[in-house]
């Protein structure tokens, strides 16, 4: 399909940078037009409050820069949530501050510190774009970046005040800077993707990993020239790799004052966090894990669970394609390499985009096969892998595309755009009625492949976490049924996520939040299997086993509110 | 080989196949969720139909909620809900969706099975039903029990019952301790209450968690005795779930006879044990049971039994 109506020129430019961008901005008006029906998460809340406190330190730093720079002020307000850096906690801040502190563009604080997380989605699906559109067409591109956004996971992700789409943001962005530096070898594109390593440095700590899929890759990309260095007895690095390992550093300390004291260990301490997490509850397959060893087989089956299957076959499609032509490559290489006639081999690709996709894929989601790696975020830890894995769509698009238009050569017109249309909306529909559907409940919906929401809890696969569903336990029942005054048992909800709630009218406010069942008229809990203990233990304390409401999503049960006899 | 390359032409056609197929499949399974007023039908079937003895139970496992909710305490009670196994009812109605089941039931004989919508109510009978003479976790009140805890030197302190409010806390905090209970000197409390077990299923029991060297006493006043003593004992999930914790040993005697004492390891989970009585069945004694472990560091001990 060569989108006619259009007219865009052969050549990737400015047009789309704009479709990009359009793509984004659509997809964060969806965001903001769902996102007050989202409860708080239990990290959120945390961020919330570290983004306020670092948004403080900036404007005390332009309003008294020599206070602002000593070891009080810094640790004062940058010890909160120092485990994560300091890249988005600010952005969150400093949107928070201008967008409604300031000049009240969002009536709702949460929207305000909620909005970069959705921007960054947005660069998601923009580079995405870019990125498919340069490396194949802009079919692809516009497939893979529609594809990514319709997963029911990101779309639930990218609406909150957290890492995990902003690292698949940064990822894919990191990624595709690092590709067009070796394309276009100019100083410009290797500075930029020191840059960006250094922002994606300072976004979460699966940054670390990139390095594995960027390092390998330049220098097989360069490999003929490191030979020639080598042979004439000198080390010829590409530039991208020195920026990365040299700017990189220097962007993400820049970035996060309070690594600018005690520097060594304060890295460590950062670094230690993460490599001795503590394991959280999490079920998969009807088992409760709470630490290693975690199952093998816990990506293949979330994936395909919580991924469209649509989205999937393409996907299926187009590595089945980019690794037919790798293959035939591969026979071509080594028949040349043993004197025989190359054959008819695929024209090489420069860029070498298959393999730079292909190491980004297994790095992002690598480490979730390892028997020591928690798995109690589900899926959103490698929600980097997503962006490739919507590209490899895009890719596969293009290929049924193709073998469509071989198969009906008779088409022509408008017959034959309306049948390209039909294609399209075959792979995209079915994507965007499960994400729409899907929200506010993200984490507990799952494909139709594996039945749903329903199937999802009869295969035993975990129903929520974060106790962000006491928003829709107010909404459905305690706003309306709850006397003036009732106490309410929040269970896994945070006090700061309640506090916000009742802020922005999302909980009545005059209803006291209590810790502990027994305190309570009213009881929550949010059902996950590790949490039934918490339901018994009402039971005991309520004096019955019935609850008096249940929030449900497609018949199965996400929060149960139980009334004292 | 022409329907091979005629395959091959038309392959490409899986792929929309499979985005309208998951389409009309998400819109299947978005519809199709059990009405109101089916579970209100199938409730009034039930009620109709089960006896006190009788269980009553959801399957699958996630819908259980809803049963409370829609079946109500008065169906749904405690001693169906959390009971220690299924064997100790002659009769099951199992109310279950999608064609999932009880998988206690397993072996037992469908003797009927009715339709209301989405639900299905099936009758099981037990086929090997049993002849309950006395449940100890009913008889934890002053009237039919008595608590006493002795030290590692052998002193012993009597633990008055109490009616105070229950205390319960979040997630690790184990069982609520009930408002109704036996309060010992000096720390340690027995009470009848409701614990998850190694796989999270909720179990009715007496909470007498031992707090150290020395020994708990329970002394159940005027039990009717049978062939066996029927129980499990089991420990918090989140306490024994890293098995690094004491084992719970608890003995039991009928009147001067030594029953037998079985002991719980972490790791055991909700673990039955069995013991005979076949010699004191049919008379009325008083049965002790007592609990001890060498530490009571998180020993949230639980157990149940009755003579059958």
């Amino acid at each position: 399909m060569k989108l006619p109506a259009l007219a865009l020129p052969e050549r990737i430019g400015w047009r789309d940078h704009v479709i990009g961008a359009l793509l984004g901005s659509t997809y964060v008006a969806w965001l903001l037009s769902t996102a007050r029906s989202l409860g708080f998460p239990r990290d959120e809340g945390v961020y919330f409050r570290a983004a306020a406190d670092y948004v403080r330190w900036w404007r005390m730093l332009l309003e008294h820069p020599h206070e602002a720079i000593q070891q009080g002020a810094i640790d004062a307000l940058w010890s909160q949530n120092h485990e994560h850096p300091a890249l988005m906690k600010t952005l969150f801040g400093v949107s928070w501050w201008l967008l409604h502190e300031k000049w009240r563009v969002f009536s709702d604080a949460s929207t305000a510190f909620r909005l970069p997380g959705m921007c960054m989605a947005a660069v998601a699906l923009w580079t995405t774009y870019l990125f498919g559109a340069r490396a194949w067409s802009r079919q692809a591109g516009l497939v893979a970046a529609l594809l990514l956004g319709l997963m029911p996971r990101v779309f639930f992700h990218a609406h909150l005040a957290c890492f995990d789409v902003p690292i698949m943001a940064m990822w894919i962005l990191c990624v595709y800077v690092h590709w067009r530096a070796q394309e276009r070898r100019g100083i410009g594109w290797a500075l930029a993707a020191g840059i960006v390593f250094g922002l994606t440095l300072e976004t979460k700590h699966n940054a670390w990993f990139l390095p594995a899929a960027l390092v390998p890759y330049a220098l097989f990309v360069h490999r003929r020239a490191l030979w020639r260095g080598l042979k004439a007895g000198r080390v010829t690095l590409p530039a991208s790799l020195v920026s990365m390992a040299v700017v990189g550093p220097i962007v993400f300390l820049a970035l996060w004052p309070y690594l600018w004291n005690d520097t060594l260990a304060r890295i460590q301490g950062w670094l230690e966090f993460h490599l001795h997490h503590e394991y959280y509850n999490i079920e998969f397959l009807g088992r409760n894990y709470f630490g290693p060893p975690s199952p093998k087989i816990y990506v293949p089956v979330m994936v395909l669970a919580t991924v469209p299957t649509v989205t999937i076959a393409l996907f299926s499609v187009g590595v089945w394609e980019r690794g037919t032509l790798a293959m035939k490559r591969l026979r071509a290489g080594i028949r040349g390499l043993l004197g025989r006639p190359a054959g008819d081999a695929p024209r090489r690709d420069a860029r070498e985009t298959d393999l730079l996709l292909a190491l980004s894929l297994l790095v992002a989601v690598g480490p979730f096969f390892l028997s020591r790696t928690p798995i109690f975020g589900a899926t959103k830890h490698w929600l980097p892998a997503y962006p490739v894995l919507a590209l490899w769509a895009g890719r596969g698009f293009v290929v049924v595309a193709a073998a469509m238009r071989r198969a009906l050569p008779a088409l022509d017109g408008r017959k034959k755009l309306a049948v390209e249309a039909a294609l399209v909306a075959s792979v995209v529909f079915a994507p965007l009625a499960v994400t729409a559907h899907s929200h506010p409940f993200g984490l507990s919906s799952y494909v139709p492949l594996v039945g749903g929401t329903a199937g999802g809890a009869d295969l035993g696969l975990n129903r929520q976490f974060w106790g962000y569903t006491t928003q829709n336990a107010a909404a459905e029942y305690l706003n309306a049924k709850a006397p003036r005054g009732a106490s309410v048992f929040i269970h896994d909800t945070t006090w700061d996520a309640w506090g916000r709630m009742q802020e922005e009218g999302r909980v009545r406010s005059d209803l006291r939040a209590v810790g502990t069942p027994h305190e309570g008229m009213f009881a929550l809990v949010q059902h996950e299997l590790h949490m039934s203990e918490v339901d018994y233990s009402i039971w005991v304390a309520d004096g019955t086993d019935a609850p008096v409401y249940i929030v449900e999503q497609d018949g199965v049960p996400i929060v149960s509110v139980y009334r004292r006899q | 080989m022409r329907w091979l390359e005629r395959w091959q032409k038309w392959a490409f056609a899986a792929v929309p196949a499979i985005g309208l197929l998951e389409l009309a499949a998400h819109a299947v399974q978005t519809h199709s969720v059990v009405p109101e007023r089916d579970w209100k039908a199938a409730r009034a079937y039930v009620v109709s139909q089960a006896k006190p003895e009788d269980l009553v139970a959801f399957a699958p496992r996630w819908v259980d909620p809803v049963g409370r909710e829609l079946f109500g305490a008065d169906v749904a009670t405690l001693e169906r809900e959390a009971r220690p196994d299924e064997s100790r009812f002659p009769r099951a109605l199992e109310v279950s969706i999608r064609g999932a089941h009880v998988p206690g039931l397993e072996g037992w004989r469908r003797s009927s099975e009715q339709r209301f919508g989405g639900i299905t109510v099936t009758t099981w009978d037990n086929p090997a039903p049993v002849h309950l003479v006395d449940d100890l976790v009913s008889m934890v009140d002053p009237q039919h029990m008595r608590v006493t805890r002795a030290d590692a030197g052998g002193r012993e302190a009597e633990c008055t019952f109490v009616h105070g409010s229950p205390q319960s806390g979040g997630l690790g905090a184990g069982p609520a301790t009930p408002g109704d209970r036996f309060a010992c000197p000096g720390g340690g409390i027995v009470g009848a209450s409701v614990m998850a077990d190694l796989d999270y299923f909720p179990r009715r029991c007496i909470y007498a968690p031992p707090t150290g060297p020395g020994v708990l006493r329970l002394r159940f006043l005027g039990v009717r005795l049978g062939r066996v003593l029927h129980g499990h004992h089991g420990i918090y999930v989140e306490a024994e779930r890293m098995r690094t914790g004491s084992p719970v040993t608890i003995s039991f005697k009928a009147g001067d006879a030594t029953v037998g004492s079985v002991v719980h390891h972490d790791g055991d989970g909700w673990k039955p044990f069995e013991l005979d009585t076949s010699e004191v069945a049919g008379q009325r004694a008083d049965v002790v049971a007592e609990i001890s472990a060498p530490s009571g560091d998180r020993r949230m001990y639980c157990f149940e039994a009755d003579t059958r």
